[in-house]
């Protein structure tokens, strides 16, 4: 399917939707559209709550309170200056900017570097709190606890509220299904699989997360304002807690990451509380909550993708589906001129490592660690368990991690920046343990690599997607350039190492950390990762720290070895110079018994954590 | 001034009985027990049937642990087991299961507020203030939860293996502990002290469906800001307590109510380990 056809399809579900809200107040009975323009207000609040939570993983129970901002916006300006069009625009401006400011707020508590999703989902949950006390003291401000009523708003029918409320509905949804299905939708899943690598890829996540939180305040807020202006009253009941969680109850029940459950979710469920709540109050609230449950246990997707399927397995049965999907994306090597990697440093030292030092406590892990390493380098780090080597590239690739000394890359002081912003000054690391996007394809994971370079579009779905030269090479020599379509989840172990080091050079860095690359791979594999390494060092030029148990293999490959023992650097030198050398065999062996360590090159790579 | 320091002291020690059961959980299952709210209710109504029944208002304590105690079980087995592995959707699947308890409550004892008999009547004349016998019950109440709980811990085999359970679960399982036993068994006494804490607010407010509810926020922060330890839980009850008490006096209730909860996202955000000592 090309992207224009695909689009257009969205487009003409998305009319077809319109066309059924236009028909609704036709074929409804008046009460059904007076219940369902409510319902559709909250379909869409409901909606953000799945963008945040479905997509982004952000626990949220909150999102009432962006509704209430706009509703109240409304409900303020109409009761003590009257309404007017000027006053109507005013209203609206002070809502959505309200809750601009309050997303504000909350993003920059909840979303820091390194905060925990435990803690972003209990600042969501003290917000509402806080917003229905404040709203209580208000006085006649606020109308404390009996809210604002019988102030005047649009002079619209009751249809025309139900028609801008479902219109208001359709267009948000739709939007939102082409952002979450385009190239930069595809991020906020990455950064809910594994936000870590996310951070290594140079992407700034935190500012991610607070700009989707940013534009589903935007949107509750308008969805706030509509309610305002058709019910004519707003209550503090609108910003609590509880209606924060029903928002969450009808986004699971629906189906969290699909839109489309968690609106009908709204849709139904709050349509058919007000059609039952009336005659069975408690009894209702009573078969959601076990419902929730129900559902949270045993259909933790929820129930949209539950009736999806029935008749997908249905169809399964009759004609069997292609073994694999073709790829939908084509490779291709990306110009040597169109690179946009950091520049080579002019004399300088590639890396430069002045003093460094990391203490747990009274723990000393590094101390007084000094080297530099210039392009086309490849220096080996190597030491027993516990040395600190991957202490070290955790400090030369996060800004924070250290607790004293400098780094400089390319003649840049990194200082306390963020993993994302090393990355940007030219560094790539590369976990010990396979770091990749488990659910996504390869081919997306390579995307997802490149954002930082490619801009992703918010509406459409890139076919090509040009790689570094390096990269490619990587891709080939393994094979995976022809498993571009199988999700990352199931390769092999050896192909995972092999992704997720493509993924690090199409990041184009500079400096090229890794921490043991060739664990758990079989001897023709890491002869191939060996010769890729010495061909990025000396054609690419990139300087590369590698940290490695097999002796062998180190010999092999590196341009210089330093040895780490109990934090500290104890040599520093050529290969053969470290090879011959007493102190690396007491280092290896221990000071009692003088065992050779370059020959036990085998067997010390068995003890390399699986 | 020293009526003031009663009340920090008395309001800490409420805190403190109401955060430890969600303490224990959090600690050993890493999980956020939302149904504390309601297993709070439950204890609270536990305490009307003794007061209805017409018994020594005292045995309202072990039956409000019987009551929270066997819900408990029930929900472990049943809901919060297949859940390990999502703790973010256990604090729903437990939300919602205060729900459920909260309208089944509802449909029993009917939406309206009762009240029950408290255990001491009365004042007590310390210091030159006369002040609540039962709130300063209360704060003996609580030191002897603590204690036990800590001599469960520190002095059982039980407690070494929820120890080892929380510090390092498959390490502890690799050893021979049957963690699956131990979380169930520390799930049902963090239900049954739930229990216990609903009874003993009882005769401080009233009783109604959902009583638990404003209770469990601030239970939930405390429990978040302590880390898993009963000492540093202490010490936040304390502090949060004490500000909340301030604050509620000097400047206005309302913002009192707000106190420890936005204490403690701002101490979680400066401080991501709180009050616990790393």
């Amino acid at each position: 399917m090309t992207e224009a056809r695909r689009l257009s399809l969205i487009l003409a579900v998305a009319l077809l939707a319109l066309g059924a809200i236009f028909a609704g107040p036709y074929v409804l009975d008046t009460y059904s559209v007076n219940v369902l323009t409510r319902s559709l207000l909250y379909a869409a609040v409901a909606l953000t709550v799945d963008l945040l939570w479905g997509y982004l993983g952000i626990l949220t129970f909150g999102q009432s309170v962006f509704f209430a901002c706009g509703a109240y916006a409304a409900g303020l300006v109409f009761t003590h200056m009257d309404f007017s069009e000027g006053n109507a625009v005013l209203a609206l401006a002070l809502g959505v900017g309200g809750a601009l400011l309050v997303a504000a707020i909350v993003g920059w508590l909840a979303f820091w570097h390194g905060a925990s999703a435990l803690y972003a989902s209990v600042i969501t949950l003290v917000l509402p709190i806080v917003a229905t006390q404040l709203l209580y003291s208000g006085g006649t401000f606020t109308g404390s606890s009996s809210g604002l009523s019988g102030f005047m708003s649009f002079d619209l029918s009751m249809e025309a509220w139900f028609w801008l409320a479902g219109s208001f509905l359709v267009a948000v949804t739709t939007l939102a299904y082409i952002v979450v299905q385009s190239d930069a939708g595809r991020l906020l899943v990455a950064v809910r699989e594994n936000e870590q690598r996310c951070k290594y890829l140079g992407l700034d996540t935190s500012r991610l997360k607070i700009l989707v939180y940013l534009a589903c305040a935007v949107i509750g807020a308008i969805a706030g304002y509509i309610y305002a202006g058709y019910a004519m009253v707003v209550a503090p009941e609108l910003a609590g807690f509880v209606f924060g969680t029903e928002l969450v109850i009808w986004t699971a029940l629906g189906g969290r990451g699909t839109l489309l459950g968690p609106v009908f979710g709204a849709l139904i469920v709050d349509y058919e509380s007000a059609q039952l709540a009336g005659d069975y109050p408690f009894v209702w609230q009573l078969i959601i909550g076990t419902l929730f449950v129900l559902v949270i246990i045993a259909f933790p997707r929820g129930l949209l993708p539950v009736l999806f399927d029935i008749p997908r397995k249905a169809l399964g049965l009759v004609r069997k589906r292609p073994a694999a999907p073709p790829a939908s994306v084509t490779l291709s090597t990306l110009d040597a001129a169109e690179t946009q990697g950091e520049e080579v440093g002019d004399d300088g030292p590639a890396l430069a490592v002045h003093g460094v030092a990391r203490r747990f406590g009274s723990l000393n892990v590094l101390e007084a660690i000094d080297f530099e390493a210039r392009a086309g380098e490849l220096v080996s780090l190597v030491g027993p368990n516990g040395a600190g080597k991957t202490t070290l590239m955790r400090c030369i690739a996060d800004g924070a991690e250290r607790s004293a000394g400098t780094i400089v890359i390319n003649g840049h002081d990194i200082g306390r920046k963020p993993p994302e912003a090393c990355v940007a000054l030219g560094v790539g690391r590369k976990f010990q343990m396979a770091n990749v996007f488990e659910t996504l394809t390869v081919a997306q994971c390579l995307q997802i690599a490149r954002a930082r370079h490619a801009r992703p579009s918010l509406w459409r779905r890139a076919r090509e997607l040009p790689l570094p030269e390096a990269a490619m090479h990587v891709l080939a020599t393994t094979g995976l350039d022809r498993q571009l379509s199988t999700p990352a989840h199931l390769l092999s172990h050896g192909m995972k190492q092999a992704l997720e080091l493509s993924m690090v050079l199409a990041l184009e860095p500079r400096v090229l950390l890794l921490d043991e690359p060739t664990a758990g791979l079989t001897k023709t594999e890491r002869m191939q990762i060996g010769a890729i390494l010495i061909d990025l060092t000396k054609k690419q030029g990139l300087c590369v720290l590698l940290v490695e148990h097999d002796l062998d293999f180190v010999r092999e490959i590196s341009s210089r070895v330093i040895v780490l023992h109990q934090g500290r650097i104890v040599l520093d030198g050529s290969v053969e110079e470290v090879v011959a050398s007493e102190l690396v065999k007491q280092v290896y062996a221990g000071s009692g018994h003088a065992g050779i360590a370059h020959e036990s090159g085998p067997s010390t790579a068995q003890e390399m954590p699986a | 001034m020293i009526a003031q320091t009663l009340d920090i002291v008395t309001t800490a020690a409420i805190l403190y009985a109401v955060a430890t059961g969600l303490l224990l959980v959090f600690g050993v299952m890493k999980i956020i027990n939302f149904a504390h709210g309601g297993l709070m209710t439950l204890g609270g109504y536990a305490a009307l049937i003794a007061t209805q029944a017409g018994l020594n208002p005292w045995l309202a304590i072990p039956l409000a642990a019987l009551f929270g105690g066997v819900a408990g079980m029930a929900i472990e087995r049943f809901v919060v087991r297949p859940l390990y592995a999502r703790p973010l959707d256990a604090i729903l699947a437990t939300w919602g299961l205060s729900i459920i308890i909260g309208q089944v409550i509802t449909l029993v004892f009917g939406r309206g507020v009762q009240f029950t008999q408290a255990p001491l009547e009365g004042t007590l004349d310390l210091f030159g203030e006369s002040y609540s016998a039962y709130r300063l019950a209360l704060v003996g109440i609580a030191a002897a939860l603590g204690l036990a709980l800590t001599a469960l811990l520190q002095g059982t085999r039980l407690g070494l293996e929820t120890r080892a359970v929380i510090m390092n679960e498959d390490l502890a399982r690799g050893l021979g502990i049957n963690s699956a036993l131990v979380r169930f068994i520390t799930f049902t006494l963090g239900s049954a002290l739930a229990g216990v804490a609903g009874a003993l607010i009882t005769p401080l407010s009233s009783v109604d469906p959902n009583m638990g509810v404003p209770w469990l926020v601030n239970a939930f922060m405390l429990v978040l800001v302590s880390g898993a330890s009963l000492a540093s839980l202490l010490a936040a009850c304390l502090v949060l307590g004490g500000a909340q008490v301030l604050v509620a006096t000097h400047l206005s209730p309302v913002l009192g109510g707000l106190t420890i909860a936005v204490l403690a996202a701002v101490i979680l955000r400066i401080r991501p380990q709180g009050f616990a000592r790393d």
